[in-house]
């Protein structure tokens, strides 16, 4: 048995196993004790015990039977996408912008990330009291712009709250569009353009006929990744609107923590959790299965 | 000397889009920085004129020496866990290629996409039904753990492929163990990735919301997102207090990445890409 692990490839075995087996514990489990969990009766009196009463698809049944629930896919949907769209326009013409050669270009490029890498609940603060309708800042800048008349509540207004969190949101993204999309654009050969150039092709042509087409894929795969990082956004909502007012900028993942944390209704909330970890894992089965098949071929 | 002029036009501009995109962390220190009457002034100055410290305070009063003390036990634990189980793994995995390591490389990937604000309904349940909930700290480290080491592994296994196995063949034809030349050659050989990835995790774990949101109900072991969190549901309107505080998060975190930008910004690619 030791000689096993000290000069076949015991070792190498039991270094995969122990974080496998880590992961299995503390991801794998919970996914599927959280499937179960969400056909069982939970309530704070039984909470602890194992022995749980079983009510199949009542808890999704109440799910889909709360009347917030059709606003809340509404707004996900309209959070994920619009996000989405944003992040990967504005840093696709940023990445062209800044993969051209000039002083600074790639220093300037890599601080971008400052604001990826700061914690998104402390991110939320300060655009909290940007967008503040009274003294905040924002507010104050369209006014001397003539742009409004009086104060603008963006995170108390229940029309405007789900587009100033997907705004500070889209803002947050733009980093990872514009570092990744930069890797990409790197990597197309520079000949390429000068023949087109050659040719009389002018810079919005060589866009279009060359950019676009070869940057697709990393675009597509890109745009998966983004979807995932997308649905993970917590922090923000949590400190931006804590989805209110009255669920108006409530997103589904922000929708099941506050369901189990808030309101102890702990069915509900692995029910709304088990139909969106599905979605999350469709799409990243896609991307996994995407990547993996153009890096083979 | 116009073509001189026109050469540096990009560069000006590259300024302007950058300074207007990290303009927020700009205001978060600018209102840090003014006095209690000036940060409520309407119109607001953009550059302070009386120019006050009150950071020391802040920190005594809000007793922020504790949050930043959880914080680093959890940024610790975590670092440490991830590293201490991961980096193992990652070599392993990168070793060979077949159907297993494929299966196996495909449900990590798999984990890394799930949302925590999704995993911590079963989490809390299971730590709760477990008695891992007496130990709030431990619960965070465990649960943000499992959170980071996909991508520690993701990341560590790409600088393990990247050593010509040449090298290990060698050194086991020369009758190192395995053991040996896991220790001896390919962990110096993968330093500073393993660094690098290291520091990466741990801003992600100070910046844990989440987690600690959920599973710490004690005022004494919050970390300091959440000590943020509870200031601001007891005082919303102090934003003077708040920017004050949020700089003070906020710096660390800051510091260290301009200090490792290109490496940072190298890592986060590689563990985004592959």
């Amino acid at each position: 048995m030791i000689g096993f692990i000290r000069d076949r490839s015991g070792f190498e075995i039991l270094l995969a196993l122990v974080s496998i087996a880590y992961l299995f514990a503390f991801a794998g489990v919970p996914f599927i004790f959280n499937i179960v969990m969400s056909m069982q009766k939970v309530e704070m009196m039984n909470l602890a015990s194992m022995q749980r009463p079983f009510v199949g698809l009542e808890n999704y049944r109440d799910v889909f039977a709360n009347p917030d629930f059709w606003l809340i896919v509404r707004n996900t949907l309209l959070f994920l996408g619009l996000s989405t769209i944003f992040q990967l326009c504005i840093g696709l013409a940023l990445a062209v912008f800044f993969s051209r050669d000039f002083l600074g270009a790639s220093f300037m490029r890599g601080l971008f990330l400052a604001a990826w890498i700061t914690p998104a609940f402390a991110i939320g603060q300060i655009w909290k009291w940007i967008l503040s309708g009274d003294t905040g800042l924002l507010n104050y800048a369209l006014e001397s712009l003539g742009l409004i008349d009086g104060p603008v509540y963006w995170l108390s207004d229940p029309d405007l709250a789900l587009y100033a969190v997907i705004a500070v949101n889209i803002w947050l993204g733009i980093p990872y569009y514009l570092l990744l999309l930069s890797v990409g654009l790197a990597a197309i050969p520079g000949d390429l353009y000068e023949a087109a150039e050659l040719d009389g092709a002018g810079p919005v042509a060589r866009f279009w006929t060359i950019t676009l087409p070869l940057m697709r894929n990393t675009i597509l795969a890109l745009v998966a990744l983004g979807l995932i990082f997308t649905l993970q956004q917590f922090d923000l909502i949590a400190a931006l609107t804590s989805g209110g007012p009255v669920n108006s900028s409530n997103v589904a993942q922000f929708w099941s923590w506050q369901l189990s944390f808030q309101k102890f209704d702990f069915a509900a909330g692995s029910a709304v959790s088990v139909l969106m970890l599905f979605v999350v894992v469709f799409i990243s089965a896609i991307y996994v299965a995407s990547t993996r098949a153009e890096r083979s071929s | 000397m116009s073509r001189r002029v026109t050469s540096y036009i990009p560069t000006l501009i590259a300024i302007t889009v950058l300074g207007f995109y990290l303009f927020p962390i700009y205001w978060m220190y600018a209102t840090s920085l003014k006095g209690a009457a000036e940060s409520m002034q309407y119109p607001p100055t953009l550059w302070p004129q009386d120019i006050t410290f009150r950071h020391v305070e802040v920190f005594n009063n809000l007793g922020m020496g504790r949050y930043f003390w959880n914080s680093l036990v959890i940024t610790c634990g975590v670092v440490a866990l991830t590293v201490l189980l991961g980096t193992g793994t990652a070599y392993a995995l990168s070793l060979y290629r077949n159907r297993w390591i494929d299966l196996a490389l495909f449900l990590i990937l798999l984990l890394q996409a799930l949302p925590p604000s999704l995993m911590v309904t079963p989490l809390f349940v299971l730590f709760n039904m477990t008695g891992l909930l007496d130990w709030p700290r431990l619960s965070v480290v465990l649960a943000v753990c499992a959170k980071s080491m996909p991508f520690y592994i993701v990341i560590c296994r790409t600088a393990f492929l990247s050593v010509p196995s040449e090298l290990r063949e060698a050194a086991l034809v020369d009758g190192d163990s395995r053991i040996g030349v896991f220790f001896r050659i390919m962990l110096p050989l993968a330093r500073n990735v393993i660094l690098i990835s290291a520091v990466l995790i741990g801003i992600q774990s100070m910046g844990d919301y989440v987690y600690s949101r959920s599973f710490i109900y004690d005022t004494e072991l919050l970390p300091l997102t959440v000590g943020l969190s509870t200031f601001v549901g007891a005082e919303a309107t102090n934003w003077l207090g708040i920017m004050t505080y949020t700089s003070i998060l906020v710096t660390p975190i800051l510091f260290v990445f301009v200090l490792l930008q290109r490496r940072l910004v190298s890592g986060l690619t590689a563990g985004a890409l592959k």
